[in-house]
């Protein structure tokens, strides 16, 4: 225990100004274990000791999802550092017992798995692929950046938990795959009454969702005759509705919707 | 009789005045005093089951809430409370012990372990609660040490290690006073432990006698286990077992082996892994066993509570042991001999395509974990868990909680074992976030959902469902009124009618229910007490917020 904490210590000591300039944003602490080597290593670590929870590639079991390359407990190194060695409170998340070495290792192999990696890699022009969102009038159910819809997913960090291929599917095939938290409830009330809208929660006698209106409405399961999950999603495909260079800047444009530096790091 | 009524409550009010003093005779006829519960289980046979009557189905929608207990930890509350004589004895993670005055919800003190800053257990800080014998509490530690606890004061008498924890040892179980020994045992099959169970002096702590779950050399069932692989075979003790005085056995469940998902490197039985073992209470020497999952490869931990009955079986009375098994069977053995007497599934699962007549499961072919991934059924949470089941001795039924038509991908590979480190061979994929998740519940139900199942034990059939959206980490309580108390990951607590299933009573507390629920009496009146999200809340017939002054 004691020895691992002087590990610690001494590898953020290693890391020269890191702490001193934490105020300042371009100078955070960065990762000494980070070449190719490392990336491999940690996913060995990786494997052994994280999979059985979050996937053997990461990408979620019983526990989230670590691709997306944004991270609920701190997105920085030293907060991942934190979180590894240290766990995470009300969660399964235990502090793992793993040396400094193998910490930074880990997060390194973290960052290389992180799906968006390769977003800003794409081949068309971000520029008017933006001007192609606005025009296609994206913005009245997305925001991404600057104020917009609400009623599809938010897309500010799009480029930074999605893939090129993800972005294009979406475009193309939006049924292709259908965030749950976008599924709807369509039902019928016993009285006759048509409701329809997001489904918001469910439990074993109600519903909460959000309907067209933007009205949140509680309904009992026991006042409904029928109802059904709908998980088809409203959004109309841009096949054969683009010529393929326009979807390669909107591509282009999405993947450049990038995740902010680190909360950390802007304090 | 007004006056006997008025002699009683002033008996029974000096009573919550005196320190407990619990022999262990009163811990035998645990279930001759339902104003208490004295043990994890409630009584040594752990049927988690009250002959108390004042709450009814006909009064049970008049429950109002009486007082909550809130924890300081945002860990989960996984903890059954004792109740000795009004006071109410409560661990809230990750080691703290709170004694409550059950009239008011207040505390008379709180022991807090102290802790090193890091353990290494698997899959949250929790604890499940203490045993008494005398005026002393008995609790087992992340760090695994077991710790005995003056009831009267909170002060710690001794402490003792039971294991190395940076090993990834950690005493998260209650532990069971059986005479005058503390039995216990550590967590750690994810960590690759070498488990047991042991029998401490509750006067000094000293060890009495251990159990080794995974047989060492010259033990037998060590031939179970390919080369060394025993030293790191798992075989945790996480749930409390069960007594019969008569037979002076002690049942304890064992959980799964290790690596998880690859039984490859531990070629096998694996004995005594996912077994349940009935040892002497004196010496702790194997009088049988019984394995349910023989070279588990999918973290099938038998660690669920020994049920024991006596029951009608094939028109003669037998003494049996009744089991809900997290690889998705139920069981029914016989207690003093060990003897397989039945085994059905009671959720969907594709494992084993039955048990043969020697007890043993017969595996399907091509369910194992591999590297590409392997879908099988139960999910790796299993069909139930560690969560308690229950026996009515009037409706004849066992209760349990269900995960139904719920799977996994598991998937396999190869792992060196470094100590403290987690030790899994492979991974488990489920569709939903099958541990703990937020409040929201989004996926299709065709991915798994919980039901409350009652089963005739005869038969091993289902009786009734009380089904519901989400699964259930919650517990049973059934009382002598055939009502049956429980929660679920919703954050319901719910009262149904035990013999049919029909919902009576329902209260949202907030938060995951991932606890048993316990009734007792304070001043002759019914209470019902369960633990949901960082809280434990009191229940009780007529209004919340009685004036008293």
């Amino acid at each position: 225990m004691i020895l691992k904490e002087v590990g610690l210590v001494a590898l953020l000591c290693c890391c020269g100004t890191g702490w001193l300039g934490a105020q300042d944003h371009t100078n955070v602490i960065s990762n000494p274990f980070a070449t190719s080597e490392d990336i491999v290593a940690g996913e060995r670590s990786f494997r052994s000791q994280c999979a059985a929870c979050h996937g053997p590639d990461a990408s979620g079991a019983a526990g989230p999802s670590l691709t997306t390359g944004t991270f609920r407990h701190g997105d920085s190194d030293e907060a991942l550092f934190v979180t590894i060695t240290k766990g995470v409170t009300g969660t399964p998340m235990v502090a793992f017992k793993l040396d400094g070495r193998e910490v930074w290792q880990l997060i390194s192999f973290l960052r290389s798995a992180n799906v968006g990696k390769a977003a800003g890699q794409a081949p068309g022009n971000p520029g008017k692929g933006a001007q192609i969102f606005t025009e296609n009038g994206c913005a009245q159910c997305h925001t991404a950046g600057k104020p917009g819809g609400f009623s599809g997913p938010d897309l500010t960090d799009i480029g930074s938990r999605r893939s090129l291929v993800q972005l294009e599917t979406a475009l193309l095939n939006p049924n292709a795959e259908v965030d749950p938290d976008y599924w709807s409830l369509r039902a019928r009330t016993k009285t006759g009454q048509t409701i329809s809208g997001i489904r918001m929660n469910e439990d074993t006698d109600s519903f909460q969702i959000l309907d067209s209106s933007r009205r949140l409405l509680s309904i009992w399961k026991a006042d409904l005759a029928s109802y059904e999950i709908v998980r088809t999603s409203p959004m109309p495909s841009f096949k054969g509705k683009l010529q393929s260079s326009d979807l390669g800047d909107l591509v282009a444009y999405l993947a450049s919707l990038r995740a902010q530096p680190s909360r950390e790091a802007q304090q | 009789m007004k006056r006997l009524v008025l002699i009683s409550t002033l008996i029974t009010t000096l009573a919550s005045f005196l320190p407990a003093q619990v022999s262990f005779e009163r811990l035998l006829r645990a279930a001759g005093e339902p104003q208490n519960w004295l043990t994890y289980s409630g009584n040594l046979q752990s049927t988690h089951h009250s002959s108390l009557t004042q709450i009814t189905p006909e009064n049970v929608a008049n429950l109002n809430l009486k007082w909550v207990w809130q924890a300081q930890s945002l860990e989960k509350f996984e903890a059954t409370p004792l109740v000795v004589d009004g006071v109410m004895y409560v661990t809230e993670p990750p080691n703290t012990v709170a004694a409550i005055d059950t009239r008011t919800g207040r505390p008379y003190w709180i022991y807090q372990h102290p802790m090193p800053e890091t353990t290494f257990v698997c899959c949250g800080n929790v604890n499940r609660g203490l045993a008494i014998l005398g005026n002393t509490l008995f609790l087992g530690t992340l760090d695994a040490h077991l710790v005995a606890i003056d009831a009267a004061t909170g002060r710690k008498k001794w402490d003792t290690k039971v294991a190395e924890y940076t090993h990834g040892y950690g005493v998260t179980v209650a532990p069971l006073v059986v005479k005058d020994k503390v039995i216990a045992g550590p967590a750690g099959g994810e960590r690759g432990i070498a488990g047991f169970l042991a029998a401490y002096d509750a006067q000094t702590g000293r060890e009495v006698w251990k159990f080794n779950t995974t047989a060492h050399p010259g033990e037998p069932g060590n031939e179970t286990w390919a080369g060394d692989s025993w030293k790191t075979g798992g075989g945790s003790v996480w749930v409390t077992g069960s007594y019969d005085a008569d037979l002076n056995l002690v049942y304890w469940g064992t959980g799964n082996p290790g690596p998880d998902w690859n039984p490859a490197v531990r070629k096998g039985a694996n004995l005594y892994t996912d077994s349940v073992v009935a040892l002497d209470a004196d010496t702790g020497k194997l009088k049988w066993h019984y394995q349910f999952t023989p070279n588990d490869e999918w973290d099938f931990d038998s660690v669920q509570v020994p049920v024991l009955a006596d029951v009608t079986w094939k028109g003669n009375s037998r003494k049996v042991m009744l089991w809900g098994n997290r690889n998705g069977f139920f069981y029914v053995l016989d207690r003093a001999t060990g003897e397989f007497l039945l085994g059905k599934p009671f959720v969907k699962q594709t494992w084993s395509s039955g048990i043969d007549e020697a007890g043993k499961p017969i595996k399907t072919p091509g369910k194992s974990p591999s590297a590409a991934g392997t879908d099988a059924y139960p999910g790796v949470q299993g069909g139930t868990n560690w969560y308690a089941p229950s026996f009515s001795p009037r409706t004849g039924l066992f209760y349990l909680t269900a995960w139904e038509d719920y799977h996994t991908t598991y998937f396999q590979w190869d792992q060196d074992y470094e100590p403290g480190k987690s030790f899994t061979g492979g991974a488990a994929r489920s569709p939903f976030q099958s541990i703990r998740r937020d409040p929201f519940i989004k996926w299709g139900p065709e991915w798994g959902y919980g039901v409350v199942r009652a089963l005739n034990p005869a038969t091993g059939e289902k009786v009734w469902d009380y089904k519901m959206r989400d699964v259930s980490d919650a517990g049973i309580l059934t009382t002598a009124s055939d009502l049956l108390f429980s929660g679920n990951r919703e954050g319901y607590f719910f009262a149904l009618d035990a013999k049919t299933g029909k919902e009576l009573w329902k209260c949202y507390l907030g938060s995951q229910v991932a606890a048993s629920p316990i009734t007792y009496t304070v001043d002759g009146v019914q209470y019902v007490s369960i633990a949901a999200g960082h809280s434990l809340f009191t229940f009780g017939l007529g209004s919340t917020g009685e004036v008293r002054h």
